[in-house]
């Protein structure tokens, strides 16, 4: 029934926002998707990457260039682009789950970084600083509602298939590596082969929210594989709530609303208020946004 | 390379390990056969987590072989010696503390039968059954719905040992698996132990502080000192052999008395 509710929510709202609010929505979709994938390796895996927009950045360009150079249809780019972040994944990954923590995050940075300098200087496959321009879907695509809906129905898709993941035996398993490896390996998991498969799902999705958001965007740039974009997920699944399988969406909704409106109204404030919306969650609410429903709705039922 | 020994779940021929200037474990000669319930016992770093460790995979050895139902197993990894029969707990309990006493023991019998890569079937109905099985198996089927790290001690041991079973290993080696227990509770969990192994018929190979259990339950005993084997034999034997009544157990009577 809940369900039923949110959706005819997502399908409803759309048509009676302001068209800038739909903008906006169809963001929070790209952005929400690229959350739970990150948060497929944080939450689920006990792993943290500080350099997940590499993936986003993978998808981005690889549907940006196979519609620009290859002029391949918009679906089928789209569709390409989480396999090319995947092959990605797959070779930075296979260096980055040999290590743990600290060093896992600051490889994964490395490479982030690597991306993101190879996109910055290729300038004759990916212009550069320029970037690529006019990356624009079909036009039955084109109009801000009907790629929302298009954003809706794709992103859902992939979360849907998030949450089938984390609940499958393959989550159990990469649940039980989180929080304890070495009992994991005892019990017959190859842990490193476990995280490398959970590290390339999580790009492959990364990717496809990269895909998604080249065509929202109509442009691609190197930024799309800067610090910035590698904190936004994490930044995101602090606010939601690490431990829940919706934290990632509602930190979206959260984080993506504040900076409608914050960062608009005082650009030059934005991070700094950014900053400190983090610190009061993480200190007075370290199960994110999440834990806020959650708490209330353990009340209740302890209330009964 | 083959080993001699067919009958023997457990062999181990001078195995060496050493810690800086320390030689932990010095040329090990263990031989264990199938439905033995063997006992390791010595003083505070006679070796036996170490060996224990080496015999897992859990740390490499320096020299010596390991073999396993008859095959060279030295240098597999933790979890190739699973998949073969080997199954462990630890001396600090080691569970998933976040996950349910089912989730613990589904997750486990999932990776057993090599499901754990599936991405594409929901998990919570799988091997449920198995795992209510076993979770009744240890005593704790009226706690399978509990997350594990809020469970009494006792509790989580009793479900470690329920997660090295999920294997069906055919050897399993338990390291201390009373530490931090009362004393009731301790021979509860050994006889549980014990009881499980006669009726899977697998061998066991155990740790133990406390000379009432080792010598209530143990089939025979293998004292280490100083990183060797200095005796080996029935409880009887063991406990008149001089040289063990000198090392430990003189010693340890002396202090606890």
């Amino acid at each position: 029934m809940r369900w039923l509710v949110a959706l005819a929510l997502l399908l409803v709202l759309p048509l009676v926002l302001p068209s800038f609010l739909v903008v906006v929505m169809t963001e929070i979709a790209i952005v929400a998707l690229f959350a739970t994938a990150f948060n497929l390796l944080m939450g689920f895996g006990g792993m943290v990457s500080f350099g997940h927009a590499a993936y986003f950045a993978l998808g981005a360009y690889a549907a940006a260039l196979l519609v620009k150079q290859a002029a391949w249809p918009m679906p089928l780019a789209l569709a390409t682009a989480p396999f090319v972040a995947a092959a990605g994944a797959l070779f930075f990954g296979f260096f980055i789950v040999r290590l743990t923590q600290t060093y896992f995050a600051m490889l994964s940075l490395a490479f982030a970084q690597i991306v993101f300098t190879v996109l910055f200087k290729w300038k004759t496959l990916t212009g550069g600083d320029d970037g690529i321009l006019n990356v624009w879907p079909p036009p039955a695509l084109k109009s801000p509602l009907a790629y929302c809906y298009f954003t809706f129905a794709v992103a859902g898709l992939a979360m849907l298939a998030l949450r089938a993941i984390v609940d499958s035996p393959f989550g159990y398993a990469l649940r039980a590596i989180r929080e304890n490896p070495r009992r994991a390996r005892f019990i017959g998991v190859n842990v490193r082969r476990h995280q490398l498969f959970a590290f390339v799902l999580s790009g492959f999705f990364s990717g496809l929210a990269g895909g998604l958001f080249a065509f929202f965007n109509g442009s691609v740039f190197p930024d799309f594989a800067y610090l910035n974009k590698s904190f936004e997920p994490l930044v995101v699944v602090l606010l939601g709530g690490i431990q829940s399988f919706f934290g990632p969406l509602a930190g979206a909704v959260g984080f993506k609303i504040l900076e409608t409106f914050i960062a608009r109204q005082w650009p030059v404030y934005w991070p700094l208020f950014l900053g400190s919306a983090v610190v009061l969650v993480v200190v007075a609410l370290p199960q994110g946004f999440v834990g806020l429903l959650q708490r209330r709705s353990w009340r209740i039922r302890a209330a009964r | 390379m083959a080993d001699p020994s067919g009958a023997l779940v457990l062999r181990t021929v001078g195995l060496r390990k050493h810690f800086g200037g320390v030689q932990a474990v010095n040329g090990v000669d263990l031989a264990v056969p199938e439905g033995d319930l063997r006992a390791i016992i010595g003083p505070n770093g006679a070796g036996k987590t170490t060996l224990f460790n080496l015999i897992t995979g859990d740390l490499p050895h320096d020299s010596g072989q390991i073999f396993f139902r008859g095959a060279e197993v030295s240098g597999l990894p933790p979890q190739a010696l699973c998949r073969r029969g080997l199954a462990r707990t630890f001396q600090v309990t080691s569970i998933f503390r976040r996950l349910t006493a089912l989730e613990n023991v589904q997750t486990a019998l999932l990776t057993h039968h090599r499901r754990h890569l599936d991405i594409f079937r929901p998990a919570r109905r799988l091997y449920r059954d198995e795992a209510m099985i076993l979770l009744d198996r240890v005593g704790l089927g009226a706690q399978a719905a509990k997350p594990s790290g809020i469970m009494s001690h006792g509790d989580q041991r009793r479900l470690e040992l329920a997660l090295a079973l999920a294997s069906e290993p055919q050897l399993l080696m338990l390291d201390e698996p009373t530490a931090g227990m009362a004393p009731r509770e301790r021979h509860e969990i050994m006889a549980l132990a014990a009881a499980i192994a006669a009726d899977a018929r697998l061998t066991i190979v155990f740790t133990e502080h406390d000379m009432d259990v080792v010598f209530a339950v143990a089939r025979r005993i293998s004292v280490l000192h100083q990183g060797g084997v200095i005796a080996e034999g029935t409880p009887l034997e063991v406990r008149g052999d001089p040289e063990v009544q000198r090392v430990y157990l003189g010693h340890r009577s002396k202090t606890a008395h």
